[in-house]
């Protein structure tokens, strides 16, 4: 017996744990790659003066994730080029948005994709965003791009992940999408902010327009 | 209580990050032979008024044990570290 | 009040006029007033009542710090009217009267009963009869209370949230000394972060001359980056987190150093009368005559015991009052170069003077002066009266150290500065201005950028030359004489008596403190809890002090001998609201909470949870189940996966029956145990390859059992590696008789009863989602919990509601899952069981096996237990009689309670009550009668050590 179990594979698609909180915030909804996506909230202009002026949070829960166990050894041969490796402890590592799933003996692979809900958070105001629900240092000299931050968002255990200026990645238990989508949308409208389609904060380009 | 702890993995974080697992107490090898020694041994705590050798978990983070000497005066916390990497524990802890 | 003509530096803007409301009349203020500003401008005298005597109480400090102030603005209570901006359309109303603040009835009833009513006396009345209390209590809180808390949460139009600042220093107080600290600091690479209470920073230099320069300090203080938080409370010190409220906002600072200069608190004078309105600080009525350009009062008399007060009589005098006389009770005050500027101003001065009373109703009109002998007695004959409606008090200045000594600083009284200085500042923790002792301007301003630099040198910055330049500076601040204040008597009083308050928050007197030492309250923090000294909004800023010299003067003690209070938080008043932050609760939710929505499910909280309890009918969703089918969400369960080649042994180390033996594919039921041997989760162990386990634990275990599994292999050092699925896998239980026929209509699986059998376990695809399949039966009937990626979760759902239309199958929830597993007598941890409960107590004892290798967690205690029969055993029970008793109801030995009810519901299939107790072991016997009771009610039950339903299994191994 296997755990594939664990992995999407249905023939409908796979949906994100913050689909009935995006969907009740207005989402508009595109199949990709075998996930229901939230793609647009408004037109794509007010998205991206969000993400430029104020700040924007997208649900991109659908990031494959895999946990990595094994000792320091085998870990460190098994990192491959592609995705983003964030080692947890000695033992553990997350490997993000990875294109194969790494093969070794002794190496224990997870699939981790609908354990962790994420939401992606970028824009000037980001970090005053994180400030209302989170006790992470995450001013730029002490969390810069590349840097995972392993703590407590809004009371539950999480990750941050700062992914470029102004730009940060966000994991954590995917029981509480839907709590932690009212807590972000909560503190961020407050702030001007506004929830964005997947697109409008892509991970290639840099969201601060600095 | 507010202070913060060193995560051997994470870094430096609020207390409220963490889960308490109590004062490290030397398991017994073997079964102790009266109800008194394995009673004690179950409920008997030292309770030190200074430093103390303390098992915390990262419970919101990396879910690491480690562990740490804390004193229990002033919630300083001297040193924390996994468990591989931790000082030998004094003479008066490991016989007590 | 007056206004006078423009003042240099004053806040209002005389151009532009608002209009708000005062118990509904409308008033009109400037721009840039305070309410209690523009309500003094109005010419309102009288703030608010007093606490307990409902005396009127007028302007005091004009900064904030005092209770006198406190209004009731746009529904929330207990606002500082002179701290608080007005706004247009601003509705505010008077707090603590009846009818009104003019004419206070409670008043009257104040002063009758006020003879009759001594320090303790609501102690000592209102205990007895106990059961008149609720009575006492309503007219007690009518009578006392500051202001009405709106009911509900829709009339709290305010919104309040957190926010965390990380920064490298804080300064908390933004007077010059603070200003100088931040500006250093952040001069030196800092990242800085300074707040203040006022509207903005500049302290008392603001209304005292030096207006500009702390302008021009703030100016570059911003411009260094520093960010500076106006209007915001420093609340205390928790291990280095200060919660700064401002506002809306709960900043939540965590820096490495601070700088705490928070100034010192100018202190009344003690004597009779001495609450009146226009009885009121030196300090404060400067600022209300620089800031707000008020003239504090046409006819003013001052009465001080330092240079502050003689200082404050000259500012007056240039702003335009008339100075009727200034009386210090320096002896010498006439030679001093401050009192010879007065004189030289033409201003009546008396030294070794003060004011032993004053006359008045709404407001001062008469204050009495004399010459002051020893303990404060008036000499013989040289009292004198003055017509007046202003008294401007200065009774010295306390360091307001509340901060300082929360951090672990000794407050300790010194002589020669003649009074109490925080000593031996812990680590990281610096301070600088008046709080440190130095009140001069230029000192204030060497203190604070010493105090910066000190800051940012501790923070690695800056290095050797720094250190030098520090050492330097020092040693020239070291050389600075500090401030010396001198002492007023404890009480100061002539010919006339009257009430001579120490505490105006808790309308407390001198009298009250010596009757309480008399009854042997004679330790200052006695004396406080039984007196209330220091207790009100104002935290003891004007009491602290007086208090503890009305004791000394009763004790014939030293000041230094009485000591201070406990310096506690919060240093200033916040609202409960601001510390609760926003009203929002983590909640887990299973992936196919949505549709139990939709189907109408009561959700309720369960843990960390939000379940469906049920779905309206909780007995006919439990027959449904023993009927034909139901299904019920069971996401909620913890899910681990346990992996490597010592997977097995690692299990058989934790559980008291022995894993590693399991076949891949099947299935044993496990208890975890502690090292006492009480049990502390169960669940099922199932296998899935050589090295695989997937175990799953009771739903509010999981995190429990996560961290206890993981605790043991940080110990044991064991090849076997353990990951948390809880929250990524959605599991459903389909459940009844035709649960096998529903199946096999979503798969290809063989699913009869020889190709899949009981605690079986099964991989497959459901409708083409890859599942696993476990055989178990939790509620009794054949049952297939499936667990597949929550991301599939609703659509496994929907599929087999789907499948299971036509064949009567109905979603049932928690409550229902109760009823049936209750019929079986499978116990749920933490209901059937407690801290106490061993597997032999609870009827598991075939679960322990003592005979197996490993030293499981556990084995030593249940090693001794079981030489020794339980005392108590959990058994099963019916009521004949029907009756349907509360969970905890007692069970009886004779008459003596011998252990409870753990669980009982009704059963609608047996239709009847059961249920499950502990009850003493000689009564754990088939068919023994045993008596519960339950509030007063006797139930008489009879036990049943089988399960209720199907005892022998036959339906569930079907």
């Amino acid at each position: 017996m296997s755990l594939d179990f664990l992995s999407v594979g249905g023939r409908a698609a796979a949906k994100s744990p913050l689909a009935a909180a995006t969907a009740a915030a207005g989402a508009s909804f595109e199949i990709r790659g075998g996930w229901e996506l939230a793609t647009h909230f408004a037109e794509a202009p007010v998205e991206a003066q969000a993400c430029r002026e104020r700040v924007a949070w997208a649900d991109v829960s659908h990031m494959r994730k895999l946990e990595l166990q094994g000792t320091a050894e085998q870990l460190s041969a098994a990192r491959p080029h592609d995705g983003v490796w964030l080692a947890l402890t000695p033992e553990r590592a997350l490997l993000l948005d990875g294109d194969e799933i790494p093969v070794a003996a002794g190496l224990h692979v997870l699939d981790v994709t609908s354990q962790l809900g994420a939401l992606r958070i970028g824009g000037p105001l980001a970090r005053e965003l994180f400030a209302r629900f989170c006790a992470l240092d995450l001013r730029p000299h002490v969390t810069p791009p590349g840097v995972l931050r392993p703590g407590s968002v809004a009371r539950t255990p999480g990750y941050v992940l700062c992914e470029a200026p102004d730009r940060y990645l966000m994991l954590f238990g995917a029981a509480y999408g839907a709590y932690l989508w009212e807590v972000v949308s909560d503190a961020g409208t407050h702030l001007g902010g506004r929830a964005v389609g997947v697109d409008a904060l892509a991970p290639t380009e840099t969201c601060s327009g600095a | 209580m507010s202070f913060q702890l060193t995560c051997p993995n994470c870094g430096v974080r609020e207390v409220t990050d963490f889960g308490f697992g109590g004062e490290v107490s030397r398991r017994p090898a073997t079964r102790p032979e009266s109800l008194r020694e394995l009673s004690a041994y179950n409920y008997f705590r030292c309770n030190a008024a200074g430093p103390q050798r303390e098992w915390w978990v990262h419970r919101s983070g990396c879910k690491a044990w480690f562990l740490a000497e804390r004193d229990t005066r002033t919630n300083a916390v001297l040193w924390t570290a996994l468990p591989q990497d931790a000082p030998p524990a004094a003479q008066r802890e490991a016989a007590s | 009040m007056r206004r006078l003509p423009t003042q240099p530096g004053e806040r209002i803007d005389r151009e532009s006029s608002i209009a708000f409301t005062f118990d509904g009349a409308p008033v009109s203020a400037y721009e840039g007033d305070t309410i209690a500003s523009a309500l003094l401008a109005s010419g309102r005298h009288v703030l608010s009542r007093s606490f307990k005597y409902h005396r009127p109480r007028g302007e005091l400090c004009g900064c904030g710090q005092c209770a006198n102030s406190l209004m009731q603005v746009d529904g929330a209570p207990g606002v500082r009217a002179c701290a608080t901006p007005v706004l247009a359309g601003m509705r505010v109303e008077h707090q603590n009267a009846w009818p009104s603040l003019d004419l206070d009835l409670m008043s009257a009833a104040g002063k009758l009963a006020s003879p009759f009513m001594p320090v303790g006396f609501y102690y000592k009345t209102f205990i007895r009869p106990r059961r008149l209390w609720p009575v006492y209590e309503k007219a007690l809180r009518h009578a006392a209370g500051l202001g009405r808390l709106p009911k509900r949460q829709q009339e709290r139009r305010w919104r309040t949230e957190y926010r965390r600042r990380h920064c490298d220093v804080l300064v908390i107080g933004g007077g010059i000394a603070g200003l100088c600290a931040a500006l250093r600091a952040a001069q030196l690479g800092a990242d800085v972060v300074l707040c203040d209470e006022d509207l903005e920073p500049g302290g008392v230099q603001l209304a005292e001359g030096g207006g500009e320069r702390v302008r021009e300090l703030a100016a570059q203080a911003q411009a260094a980056g520093v960010e500076i938080l106006s209007r915001g409370c420093a609340l205390g010190y928790f291990d280095g987190l200060v919660p700064v409220w401002q506002g809306d906002v709960l900043h939540q600072v965590r820096a490495r150093q601070h700088v705490a200069a928070t100034g010192a608190i100018e202190q009344p004078l003690i004597f009779p009368e001495n609450d009146l309105p226009g009885i009121m600080l030196a300090g404060g009525a400067r600022r209300l005559a620089a800031l707000y350009a008020l003239t504090p009062g046409s006819a003013a008399v001052l009465a001080c015991v330092g240079d502050a007060g003689l200082e404050a009589a000259l500012a007056l005098h240039a702003a335009g009052v008339r100075i009727e006389a200034v009386a210090d009770l320096r002896p010498d005050a006439h030679e001093l170069p401050v009192g010879a500027r007065v004189v030289e101003a033409g201003i009546a001065l008396l030294s070794g003077a003060s004011v032993v009373h004053a006359v008045g109703r709404r407001g001062v009109k008469r204050v009495t002066l004399a010459r002051i002998g020893r303990d404060g007695a008036a000499v013989p004959g040289s009292e004198q009266e003055l017509e007046c409606d202003l008294l401007a008090v200065s009774g010295g200045f306390v360091p307001a150290s509340s901060l300082l000594l929360q951090a672990g600083a000794r407050a300790s009284y010194d002589e020669t500065a003649g009074r109490f200085l925080a000593q031996e500042l812990p680590p990281g923790v610096h301070a600088a201005g008046s709080v440190a002792g130095y009140e001069d301007r230029d000192a204030a301003e060497l203190s604070g950028a010493l105090a910066g630099a000190k800051a940012a040198h501790a923070l690695g910055i800056g290095g050797e030359s720094l250190r030098r330049e520090l050492a330097e500076q020092g040693a020239r601040l070291q050389a600075l004489p500090l401030a010396r204040t001198s002492s007023p008597p404890a009480c100061a009083s002539g010919r006339r008596g009257g009430k001579a308050f120490v505490d105006l928050d808790e309308d407390v007197t001198v009298k009250d403190v010596e009757h309480a030492a008399l009854e042997g309250f004679d330790s200052i923090e006695l004396s406080k809890r039984y007196t209330t000294a220091t207790m009100g909004p104002s935290q003891g800023r004007f009491s602290q002090l007086p208090a503890v010299r009305a004791l000394a003067a009763k004790t014939g003690s030293q000041l230094g001998e009485i000591g201070l209070t406990t310096a506690r938080p919060p240093w200033s008043t916040v609202p409960l609201g601001a510390l609760a932050g926003r009203p929002l609760e983590p909640a887990r939710r299973s992936a196919i909470h949505a549709r139990h929505r939709e189907l109408g499910a009561t959700v309720r909280w369960a843990g960390e949870w939000r379940r469906a309890y049920d779905y309206g009918e909780p007995e006919g969703e439990a027959l449904a189940v023993q009927e034909s089918a139901g299904l019920i969400d069971v996401s909620t369960l913890g899910k681990l996966i346990v992996r490597g080649p010592d997977a097995g042994e690692l299990l058989d180390r934790l559980y008291p029956n022995t894993m590693s033996t399991l076949k891949p594919g099947r299935i044993r039921y496990g208890v975890l145990l502690s090292d006492a041997g009480r049990i502390t989760d169960d669940g099922t162990v199932c296998r899935l390859d050589e090295e695989s386990f997937y175990v799953t634990t009771t739903s509010s275990g999981a995190s429990a059992v996560e961290q206890w599994f993981s605790w043991w292999l940080a110990d044991w050092k064991l090849d076997a590696h353990l990951s948390d699925v809880t929250q990524g896998v959605c599991a459903v239980n389909l459940a009844g008789p035709r649960a096998r026929q529903i199946l096999a209509r979503t798969t290809d699986l063989d699913c009869g009863a020889d190709a899949f059998p009981y605690l079986a376990a099964r991989q497959a695809e459901i409708a083409g989602i890859p599942c696993l399949l476990l055989r178990i039966g939790f509620v009794g009937e054949v049952g297939y919990e499936i667990h597949c990626c929550a991301a599939h979760g609703e659509q496994l759902w929907d599929e087999l509601m789907q499948a299971g239309a036509e064949l009567g199958v109905r979603p049932f929830g928690l409550e229902p899952q109760r009823i049936l597993r209750l019929q079986k007598q499978h116990i749920l941890v933490g209901q059937d069981t407690d801290s106490e409960s061993t597997p032999y107590g609870a009827g598991l004892e075939w679960i322990v096996k003592l005979d197996k290798p490993q030293q499981f967690i556990g084995r030593w205690a249940l090693e001794h237990a079981a030489e020794r029969a339980p005392e108590q055993r959990l058994v099963g029970f019916t009521v004949p009689s029907g009756q349907l008793p509360s969970e905890g109801a007692v069970v009886l030995d004779g008459a003596a309670p011998a252990g409870q009810v753990s669980s009982a519901r009704r059963s609608p299939k047996l239709r009847s009550t059961i249920g499950m107790a502990w009850v003493p072991a000689s009564q754990a016997y088939e068919q023994a009668r045993i008596t519960i009771s339950d509030g007063g009610l006797m139930i008489e039950a009879v036990v049943t050590t089988k399960p209720f339903y199907d005892p022998e299994g036959a339906v569930l191994r079907a």
